[in-house]
């Protein structure tokens, strides 16, 4: 039987939740603590992404076909339960709406499955007048503050944009030439950005536009394979470098402010990275995929 | 007064011509040489030059007795004592090699090593090229010599020699020093107005497409210089299992898009791969399986666009930038073989690995549990993190690394005590 519960220090915890904005200027990507295990001793198998809140933390165990749900209580890092139905297969994005639902992607049958908080599931995200819908691949989805739903839509090689009871509301179309998108975010002013792996470039497309443009030029001489993309209040980019194992920081305008962590399997290193939540308080999550676990840093 | 300037300015032209004459003459030997000390007293030593005269086709330098074009006779900085670097000295001359906007150069020719075709002094060929046509380029491009010889069906220009397409120094017309670039260059010798063009590409207007990406313009075992792979339903002309009718408005577009054309004949295959658990997402884009593929004919095996590397290459270009600067390389990713350990459609796996696990994908080649003591498997965690096993991988770097053995650290010391701590010094 392994720990069952994980006990961590977590400086600066208490100030951090009274001083967000301070925090997330400080995040300094030092590490904090690793989750590997739930409390049956069933270990983190290939992670892929990380949703979180100021005191939860639900990670997509994608190798595991499952979600798992941690607490964050005071310096404490506690499981609170698994989700596992067979609906839930491969999940490689976990998101929260303002409503405490957990939706996931599928991504073996590239569907998006809606959860209660407590992990019962609700069925599958069902998408209403989409142009070209039965040609529709989701490769990620995000939801924004007003329960709105993006979906990358590889086939489409476009953004889609929808209620949250799936109507459909408009599209934003990604460059036509050899990219590969994998990720996207979307910001609080509303301003998408979205990731291609292949050209290391972002690119982005303001509240109401219907393209995207290049933000910046490549960051080919900073990144090998980014898929992965998140931003925290101030409109700051953290980019998932999967192959480079490591998290680069970019300006709002796309500019190289840094890059955190690095390769290998030590405390603090990562191994072909993917996800990455930024609770708001100080925190960052990081789906350590081929690590296995899940990396707290602060 | 009118005899005197009659008399004096006849008189006066006289001494001026006589004097720039007489001043020319002075220039032109300034330095008193000796009759054929430009050139022809040199074979009074290089005697071997004579033989040499007796080729068809000499220099005109050489022709015109005139060494000290090229060599100076005393000293040099220069091998050969060549009054400047070879390349220089020729471009001296021949200032018409590379046009002003060249899309495509020789590198032998930028290079400036211009005797890797050409002797400077007399040859048995046209230009003094040192072999004839083809024969001189497939000294160097000996795999597409090879591929020529043993063409089933020849391309009559490739026949008469390269240049029938190529200009040996640059190109301002086209890429790989094509004169012009395809279909243009094809379209001068095949009139595509002609019925017998059109009924071979079933009334498709194939004559704004790219002629290679079906034909092997330097020839091929298949009829009609078709690469050596075809695709079956291509072969047999059956265009319209994949598009619409030629006269159609937009003839080369496909019946569905992505993995849903090839669906109808590859069904087994794209639903197999579509129930795996990871899935190279390339394959269901917009593009899918043409992102790899090419739907008619391909010099490749599994019809691939380009070898694998290249095809690989197109997105994780990091990877094989990282080999290029790696000291030890696996052999696989040299060779072009990824699909020795990766999955390219879809895997049960993560990074899209062949076998269950990292062991049995390197045991497909490397029988390690006779030539390994340590122990790796799904038994042994790893030290270093309580979520892994010890397998190849814990000490091995897949690619490649800069040091030996593809280890991850500079020394095999420093890579056991990454887990053997207690020996860390």
């Amino acid at each position: 039987m392994r720990t069952v519960v994980i006990h961590i220090l977590i400086m600066a915890l208490g100030l951090c939740l009274t001083k967000t904005a301070v925090c997330e200027q400080a995040l300094i990507f030092q590490p904090v603590v690793s989750i590997y295990s739930d409390t049956d001793g069933k270990g983190l198998l290939h992670p892929e992404d990380v949703a979180c809140t100021a005191d939860s933390i639900f990670i997509a165990d994608t190798g595991n076909n499952r979600l798992v749900h941690y607490g964050l209580e005071g310096n404490e890092v506690k499981f609170v339960a698994q989700i596992h139905f067979s609906q839930l297969q491969n999940p490689i994005r976990v998101q929260l709406t303002s409503k405490g639902e957990i939706w996931a992607l599928s991504s073996k049958d590239r569907r998006i499955v809606r959860m209660t908080a407590d992990g019962q599931f609700l069925g599958n995200f069902e998408m209403k007048s989409v142009p070209d819908q039965e040609n529709i691949v989701p490769r990620s989805f995000r939801i924004d503050r007003d329960d709105k739903v993006y979906i990358l839509d590889i086939h489409g090689n476009r953004v889609l944009v929808l209620s949250a009871r799936g109507d459909f509301l408009r599209q934003i179309d990604l460059p036509k030439e050899l990219t590969a998108f994998a990720d996207f975010v979307v910001a609080n002013s509303g301003t998408i950005y979205a990731v291609d792996s292949v050209a290391a470039r972002i690119h982005t497309a303001s509240k109401d536009a219907e393209s995207f443009t290049p933000l910046a030029k490549s960051l080919k001489d900073r990144m090998n394979f980014p898929t992965y993309i998140t931003t925290d209040n101030s409109g700051n980019l953290y980019v998932t470098d999967q192959n480079g194992g490591k998290i680069v920081l970019l300006g709002v305008d796309g500019s190289f402010r840094g890059q955190k962590a690095g390769k290998g399997w030590a405390e603090g290193l990562l191994n072909y990275p993917v996800g990455v939540c930024l609770n708001g308080n100080g925190l960052a999550f990081v789906a350590d995929r081929n690590n296995n676990r899940v990396q707290i840093f602060r | 007064m009118r005899l005197r300037s009659d008399f004096i300015i006849p008189f006066l032209a006289f001494l001026l011509c006589f004097g720039l004459l007489s001043g020319a003459h002075g220039a032109d030997n300034k330095f008193n040489l000796k009759e054929g000390a430009k050139g022809k007293n040199c074979l009074n030593c290089h005697d071997s030059f004579e033989e040499m005269l007796k080729n068809p086709f000499i220099h005109t330098p050489l022709k015109n007795w005139d060494c000290t074009g090229c060599h100076n006779p005393h000293a040099s900085r220069h091998g050969k004592f060549l009054d400047a670097e070879a390349g220089e000295i020729c471009v001296s001359c021949h200032t018409d090699l590379f046009p002003e906007k060249a899309v495509s150069t020789h590198k032998v020719a930028i290079e400036g090593t211009c005797v890797k075709c050409h002797d400077p002094h007399a040859a048995k060929y046209k230009f003094n090229l040192i072999n004839n046509g083809k024969t001189l380029c497939f000294e160097c491009h000996k795999e597409l010599g090879s591929k020529v010889a043993a063409a089933k069906y020849k391309h009559m220009p490739v026949e008469k020699g390269c240049v029938s397409c190529h200009d040996p120094h640059a190109s301002a017309g086209g890429l790989t020093l094509l004169k012009e670039n395809v279909p243009g260059l094809c379209l001068k010798c095949h009139d595509s107005s002609k019925l017998v063009f059109k009924k071979q590409h079933g009334g498709f207007p194939v004559e704004g497409a790219r002629c290679t990406s079906c034909h092997d313009p330097h020839g091929s075992s298949q009829k009609g210089l078709l690469y050596d792979k075809v695709h079956v339903p291509f072969a047999k002309k059956q265009c319209k299992r994949c598009h619409d009718e030629s006269s159609a408005a937009e003839p080369f577009k496909t019946k569905a898009e992505g993995y849903k054309l090839c669906l109808g004949c590859h069904s087994n295959m794209i639903n197999e791969n579509l129930a795996k658990s990871r899935l190279h997402w390339p394959m269901l884009d917009g593009v899918g399986c043409l992102n790899c593929h090419t739907a008619h004919a391909s010099a490749q095996d599994g019809l691939l666009k380009k070898p694998m590397t290249e095809v690989c290459a197109q997105c994780h270009g990091d990877t094989v930038q990282w080999l290029q600067t790696v000291e030890t390389k696996h052999s696989p990713v040299t060779e072009g073989s990824c699909t020795s350990c990766h999955s390219p459609h879809a895997a049960n796996q993560v990074l899209m690995l062949n076998e269950p696990s990292v062991v049995e994908v390197c045991a497909s080649c490397h029988d390690w549990q006779k030539h390994s003591t340590h122990p790796i498997g799904d038994d042994y965690k790893d030290p270093r993190n309580e979520n892994l096993v010890v397998d190849c991988l814990s000490c091995h770097r897949s690619h490649g690394t800069p040091y030996g053995k593809m280890m991850h650290a500079p020394s095999q010391t420093e890579m056991c005590t990454t887990c053997h701590s207690a020996f860390r010094r």
